[in-house]
């Protein structure tokens, strides 16, 4: 339904997104990850052509959109990171002109702006004015004036940062439904794993511009078969016992957390009474050694060497 | 595009502290800068009050005994000498001098004896006299030679005082006009004493012509001030666009894949009902308070009307070129900067802060190309004459303002399909 090919884009003589390729199936759901500066909005400028790219192109059902990016915007619906609306008009206002400069029609846009209003539960609350909502509200309202027009394609840039938890449920649930109900193909970006893992059938990861990986969960989970992540909480911390670990044959990385540090090694490799030795030889204690079933945020620190958060 | 102009009235509407800058503030500031400053025109209608010395070095007689020996020794005939003996006796100019300043007229405000010149002089040192003119010596014999011979005269009239005050500028400009007039008079060949043509005496400092209505101070700050604000509204409608940009919302706009240009047109259609607006209830509500035009016909205030709606559109189309330009630079504070001074340098000249009539010809006329300098202009016009004839150029010069700043706005905007 919708792919990038090689799409590139430079600022300035620096590659912001390096000939990246994705594609999305009609009625799929794909999350979008990366940490800060990875491209992702750039990404999404260019797909929902705001942008122009560098080079590559963007091809709705087979057809370029980058000369005339009238086709994806009539199918697309975008939910920027920022709240796109005018804060002095109430959430009607708002949703009335953004129907009509959508050209929805006259007969049924009251009945489209009651419609997405109920999808994300602020019909009682409509003829407040935007400037008076919590910041959850107001994502929500936002999610709503992308939903006008009906979009067969809707693109989420983190739609939940900085909301509370019943908003976040209530935006999730709204994205969910109009996957599964309603078919609409979703690329979703989020700096929240759990919720890409729960909304999402494929993942593509993000760094410096380019994917380094893609695939359902369990393809991507697959990367670290062959490895083992163990955590463990320490009496104390040194940087000597640190280089110790690292030059362990079968540890491919060693990173310390708040406790103690976060060691990954080869699938198998049993390296608990080596650990325990070089432990003892620093003068510190093992407090607690577990070996855990790794998650996507596992894969993506593999990854990326960074947390999502960062 | 109506979705688009709604929208830009609404949010401005809502937003009560432009409501408050773009109409309170003119008119709270004209009501007071017109008290403050009619109160100032008023002490300076009633402090004009000049006490001048006239005095006499000249003995008439004498000198018109000197005159009869130059003629009788002159190459005359006998009735040419008797002709201008006649004449020089009916001049009199000391006598004329003394008789203008004795015009009742010129009376309510200049006093004048005639003192010995060593008391004058200590009277205008103790400040209790503001001047002195003194008729000089042999004054009758040089004025009617120069009159009658055509001879260059070699003594004038002094006008001496402590300081060049306003009232001694005021006194100088009224001798001149004296002696001009008797030039002119003696020129034509008419007599010195008929009074024909008596100089025209300034009235408490303003100008006042016969069946032309008067350009107060009211009227000035009105005018000046209701089209600066008015220029600002250019500003304030299209730095808008900085928060919608900067919110995303033109991105959403754009998105909806409708025409850009409605968006540009939206700003440009709102400005124009917002400036209109502004301009009417500020000239009503100090029409109201002030009663700034007072028993003018409902021609008059039609006239008025058609002038703020042209001048209402030049200032819609500057606002179609600051947001062009706001959606092409990235530094909002820049267009913030650049469409201030624009602004400034428009009420500078256009004489928004303070009247350009002082300043020299060349930057009155650049005054009067300004939008809101040429909307003065055409105003004070129509205040004082009410010749509908005079409005017809100035407003196609603002409609042509208009139409090139929209016209630049369109072409700087940028194009569809790629913002």
């Amino acid at each position: 339904m919708l792919e990038t090919i090689k799409l590139s884009k430079t600022f300035k003589e620096k590659k912001v997104v390096d000939e990246i390729n994705l594609f999305l199936d009609e009625g799929e759901s794909v999350g979008l990850l990366g940490p800060n500066g990875a491209g992702k909005s750039t990404t999404i400028s260019m797909i929902s052509s705001l942008l122009k790219p560098t080079s590559g192109d963007v091809k709705l059902d087979g057809k370029s959109t980058i000369k005339d990016p009238s086709k994806i915007r009539k199918v697309l619906g975008v939910v920027p990171q920022e709240i796109a609306l005018y804060e002095e008009l109430s959430a009607y206002e708002n949703l009335k002109f953004f129907g009509k400069i959508y050209k929805v029609k006259k007969d049924t846009l009251e009945d489209r702006i009651q419609e997405v209003l109920d999808m994300v539960g602020l019909q009682e609350r409509q003829k407040e004015l935007v400037k008076t909502f919590s910041g959850g509200m107001k994502r929500r309202v936002n999610i709503a004036a992308a939903l006008l027009h009906d979009p067969e394609i809707l693109i989420l840039d983190e739609p939940t940062v900085g909301i509370d938890p019943q908003s976040r449920n209530h935006i999730l649930e709204t994205v969910r439904n109009l996957n599964v109900e309603r078919g609409t193909t979703i690329l979703y970006t989020s700096h929240y794993m759990e919720e890409v893992e729960q909304l999402c059938n494929r993942v593509y990861i993000m760094d410096h511009g380019k994917i380094i990986a893609s695939g359902s969960k369990s393809e991507l989970l697959s990367i670290l078969s062959s490895e083992d992540t163990i955590q463990v909480q320490l009496s104390g911390q040194s940087d000597s016992l640190l280089d110790r670990i690292k030059s362990f044959t079968s540890v491919l990385q060693v990173d310390e957390t708040n406790e103690g540090m976060r060691i990954i090694s080869k699938k198998g490799s049993n390296i608990l009474s080596e650990l325990v030795h070089a432990a003892e030889k620093e003068d510190i204690q093992i407090v607690n050694f577990q070996v855990e079933t790794p998650s996507l945020e596992d894969v993506f620190l593999h990854l990326t060497g960074k947390t999502l958060r960062d | 595009m109506g979705s688009f102009i709604k929208k830009d009235l609404l949010v401005f509407w809502r937003d009560r502290k432009e409501i408050l800058a773009a109409l309170l503030l003119p008119i709270a500031l004209i009501v007071i800068l017109n008290f403050a400053f009619s109160g100032i025109f008023n002490d300076d209608q009633a402090s004009i009050n000049l006490d001048v010395a006239i005095v006499q070095d000249d003995d008439p007689s004498a000198g018109l005994e000197r005159f009869k020996e130059t003629i009788q020794e002159g190459d005359f005939s006998q009735a040419e000498k008797a002709t201008m003996i006649e004449q020089a006796a009916s001049i009199e100019p000391s006598r004329l001098i003394h008789d203008f300043f004795n015009n009742k007229g010129l009376k309510e405000w200049v006093n004048t004896k005639e003192l010995p010149e060593k008391e004058a002089k200590e009277l205008v040192d103790n400040g209790e006299l503001d001047a002195i003119i003194k008729i000089p010596k042999g004054f009758t014999y040089h004025v009617s030679s120069a009159i009658m011979l055509n001879k260059e005269s070699e003594v004038a009239l002094t006008i001496m005082a402590e300081d060049q005050s306003a009232e001694v500028r005021a006194l100088q400009n009224i001798v001149n006009s004296f002696i001009d007039s008797l030039n002119l008079q003696f020129a034509l060949g008419s007599k010195a004493e008929s009074a024909a043509t008596e100089p025209e005496l300034p009235q408490g400092g303003k100008e006042v012509v016969e069946g032309v209505d008067t350009y107060t101070i009211s009227r000035y700050f009105t005018i000046a001030i209701s089209t600066l604000f008015a220029l600002f509204m250019a500003q304030t409608v299209a730095l808008k666009t900085v928060t919608e940009k900067r919110e995303r919302v033109f991105n959403r706009i754009v998105l909806s894949d409708s025409n850009p240009l409605y968006f540009l047109l939206g700003k440009t259609v709102s400005t124009f009902i917002l400036t209109l607006l502004q301009m009417v209830i500020v000239f009503a509500s100090l029409q109201l308070l002030l009663d700034i035009f007072p028993g003018k016909p409902f021609a008059f205030w039609l006239g008025l009307m058609v002038v703020m709606t042209a001048f209402a559109l030049t200032v819609a189309g500057l606002s179609a070129l600051f947001t062009a330009m706001t959606l092409n630079l990235t530094n909002s504070n820049a267009v913030s900067g650049l469409s201030t001074l624009i602004i400034m340098t428009l009420g500078v000249l256009g004489g928004s802060f303070f009247p350009i009539q002082g300043f020299p010809e060349i930057i009155q006329k650049m005054g009067e190309w300004t939008p809101n300098g040429l909307t003065q202009t055409v105003l004070i016009e129509w205040i004082q004459f009410g010749n509908a004839d005079d409005l017809l150029l100035p407003i196609i010069i603002l409609i042509a303002v208009f139409v090139v700043c929209f016209g630049i706005g369109m072409s700087i905007f940028p194009k569809r399909g790629r913002i």
